[in-house]
């Protein structure tokens, strides 16, 4: 199968103001407390509000996403809906198993249960645009929203004329705690402007919404082009090496997704030695560790080529930080498991 | 062309058997899995009836062929044990001989286990074996432990949209083999009785205290279910150079969304209607070639009167013989649309139509009745299996007897 499909639209909630707006414009929102939490912005023109009062957050950042990116596309009939999502809406979790414990199992309320199940995002956005076509949800970790990706290309290939394709995660304060006992995060509070510097077990946490409308042909409207794939699942480092080595022809941008974890970082160091020369931003300081932070590290990409400009406010840590690209290489990784690695290019 | 997709392995464990010997014998024995459950906390122990797999779960390791190990889910464990026989009966005794995806679906992951834990997690006074199993609630936990047990490294997934999340793993293998990704994936879903999702339900007020009467005019609701399934999918040309033994085809299939509503189907089954004429389409066979429809059936109000419209709509007077063997299995939820699909391969092979127990009385709304005893003899060539779930998900397959 030919990998290819071109990004007609976008939109990402996430910690930094890139929701509307000249985004790259805005300063960057930084933490000391190990987590990067979502800006939320004004629901009201998206949602109505009576269902906006019965959401958790996770659901309304990507309701709203996913609206907004259609939107952005500006494609009238949205085809197959296609997400991923490693924990799905955690804050409904946590309430309907405390609710049981409190209420000792009677008179509960249903509504955190039903939008506790992972595809309740999915049926939301199709209530919402009347979607009746495909309809799928993918939640493995690292390769929730690479999934998507790869289904949402196999459709465009299939003869769908488009997709909505996007990933959501959510960080709550009980589940930030749950992981800090599995060393997840940094045990000392970090800067995250100093991320990289600050090689130790652990990264810090985020979240975010990303969504993307993709079709399998170019438009005058299309952002970006992605046109290499690869998933990875707890390879070796040669295996590694080997899949970043066959995305080598042309790539003048790296986009590593480094988060400060001294455990995996050799993965990262890898790109290091077989790019030498060729300029590197990471991304885990503007969007935090996540599951799904890999659909951020697309939107990122898809940014930088389109509008031909690298927000050098974003990324004071570096020195010198290109004016431009043309071809980016996304390398990824979760916890060490599961690598993905993308390339994305000007259109 | 896109090659064909050939089923040739399938390994399942439910409340009515180990393996699919153990289902078929059941099935055809007309005995219900149905009961109490031994293993979850809850106040509802003897008032909802569960079909609950009947072993604890060193006794399920062991039935998996491994020790007990740390932070091993029952999910994870029922999943094994159906892997293991989906892979032998595939003749797979190492599944890196071939590259071979592995597609999983489960709704709740490790919540069997972990909510057992939950309040001691998220409590720092506390310390103890219990933290084995703090990551293990997502549903990727189950996925990987299976894959990495077995040995899969190639493309692993895991699917959750909720009652067709294994419809939706069988379809996306299929895919990936037609377009050329994969020769071999094993595909389908695990899913363990929980307190979270029985409470989920019961909230609903869609569980029934009775066992459920699928199709019925007195039914009041689904009894929930657990187990797993797994199907070894293969394309045309790996079969024929394997020398693959090929159990059926699996020749259509349909995902589509209601967009009606969160957990209620539309009232004339336009998300039903959709999937079914869709996949028979892809299939290649039109509606009198279709001999049996293993339907959805969970004996709640709304699902069997939209599911049944459907059927109607679709099919006018020609109802095909169908049944809902959730009085058997209960509702497996993610598991269900696999187990399902190795249902409708017995159908194929045994030439059975199973029969939906607890039918009564027919439905108002409706003009057509489920089968309600065992039929033998019969000629099967193609099964619609239906799967259908919260968020608006519709999934149909289209499983066919294989002719050269």
């Amino acid at each position: 199968m030919k990998v290819k499909c071109y990004i007609q639209g976008m939109a990402a909630i996430s910690p930094q103001s890139t929701f509307e707006g000249d985004v790259f414009s805005a300063p960057l929102v930084h933490t000391d407390s190990n987590l990067l939490t979502c800006m939320e912005p004004d629901y009201k023109p998206f949602i109505p509000a009576n269902s906006l009062r019965r959401m958790t957050r996770v659901l309304k950042i990507g309701l709203t996403t996913a609206l907004q990116s259609i939107r952005d596309s500006g494609v009238e009939a949205i085809g197959p809906i296609v997400t991923g999502t490693g924990k799905g809406s955690l804050q409904d979790t946590e309430k309907f198993i405390r609710e049981i414990e409190q209420y000792k199992e009677t008179a509960l309320n249903p509504t955190p249960f039903i939008q506790s199940t992972y595809n309740s995002v999915n049926g939301l956005i199709a209530l919402q645009v009347k979607g009746t076509a495909y309809n799928n949800t993918f939640v493995h970790r690292g390769f929730s929203f690479e999934n998507a990706l790869l289904d949402s290309m196999m459709l465009l290939a299939e003869g769908a004329s488009n997709t909505l394709t996007g990933a959501f995660e959510e960080m709550t304060a009980e589940h930030f705690y749950i992981k800090s006992r599995i060393g997840f995060w940094k045990a000392a509070a970090t800067d995250s402007r100093q991320l990289y510097e600050q090689l130790s077990p652990g990264s810090i946490a985020g979240e975010g919404a990303t969504f993307f409308v993709l079709t399998g042909t170019p438009t005058s409207q299309s952002k970006a082009a992605l046109t290499g794939f690869k998933m990875l699942y707890k390879p070796t480092a040669e295996k590694v090496a080997a899949g970043l080595s066959a995305f080598k022809e042309g790539i003048d941008l790296v986009l590593t997704g480094r988060n400060g974890d001294s455990r995996y970082e050799h993965f990262y160091q890898q790109a290091d030695v077989l790019f030498p020369g060729v300029p590197q931003l990471p991304f885990k300081h503007l969007c935090g560790e996540h599951d799904t932070a890999g659909a951020f590290g697309m939107w990122l990409g898809a940014q930088i080529l389109h509008r031909q400009q690298i927000p050098a406010g974003w990324f004071p840590m570096l020195k010198d930080i290109p004016a431009t690209a043309g071809r980016i290489l996304l390398y990824n990784h979760f916890y060490g498991e599961q690598h993905t690695m993308m390339v994305l290019e000007r259109v | 062309m896109a090659e064909r997709v050939f089923i040739t392995g399938m390994g399942m464990i439910t409340a009515i058997g180990d393996n699919v010997a153990e289902n078929l014998e059941q099935l055809r024995q007309q005995r219900s899995g149905l009961g109490y459950t031994s293993y979850i906390d809850t106040i509802y122990k003897q008032v909802l009836p569960v079909a609950e797999v009947k072993h604890p779960n060193d006794a399920l390791a062991a039935l998996a062929g491994i020790a007990l190990r740390e932070g091993y889910t029952r999910t994870t464990l029922l999943g094994l044990t159906a892997m293991r026989e989906a892979l032998q009966q595939a003749g797979i005794t190492d599944v890196q001989t071939a590259p071979t995806g592995f597609i999983n679906a489960s709704t709740v992951g490790g919540m069997c286990d972990t909510e057992k834990v939950y309040f001691d997690i998220v409590d720092p006074a506390k310390e103890g074996t219990f933290l084995q199993y703090i990551d293990t609630l997502d549903c990727a936990d189950c996925t990987q432990r299976i894959a990495d047990t077995v040995g899969f490294s190639e493309h692993i997934a895991t699917i959750s949209t909720a009652c067709s999340s294994s419809a939706n793993a069988l379809m996306f293998g299929a895919r990936m083999i037609k377009q050329g990704f994969l020769p071999r994936m094993v595909c389908g879903g695990t899913e363990a009785l929980t307190r979270f999702t029985l409470n989920g339900f019961n909230s609903l007020k869609n569980v029934d205290k009775q066992f459920c009467r699928p199709f019925d005019q007195q039914r009041t609701g689904l009894n929930l279910g657990e187990g797993a399934a797994y199907l070894v999918l293969e394309s045309e040309s790996f079969a024929k150079a394997n020398n693959s033994r090929i159990l059926a085809e699996f020749t259509g299939y349909c995902n589509a969304n209601e967009a009606f509503h969160p957990t209620s189907p539309s009232p004339e089954g336009d998300g039903a209607y959709e999937a079914m004429k869709a996949a028979l389409a892809m299939s290649g066979r039109t509606l009198k070639d279709v001999d049996y429809i293993n339907v959805h059936g969970t004996a709640t109000l709304n699902n069997d009167v939209s599911e049944g419209k459907a059927l109607e709509r679709l099919f006018g007077n020609d109802v095909p013989l169908f049944s809902s063997t959730k009085p058997f299995t209960g509702h497996t939820l993610a598991a269900a649309g696999a187990i399902e699909a190795i249902y409708a391969v017995l159908a194929i092979q045994q030439g059975l139509i199973f029969p939906n127990l607890n039918f009564t009385e027919k439905m108002e709304e409706l003009n057509i009745t489920p089968v309600t005893a065992l039929m033998e003899g019969v000629s099967v060539n193609n099964v619609i299996s239906n799967s259908f779930g919260f968020g608006g998900n519709n999934a149909s397959l289209v499983i066919s007897k294989y002719e050269g």
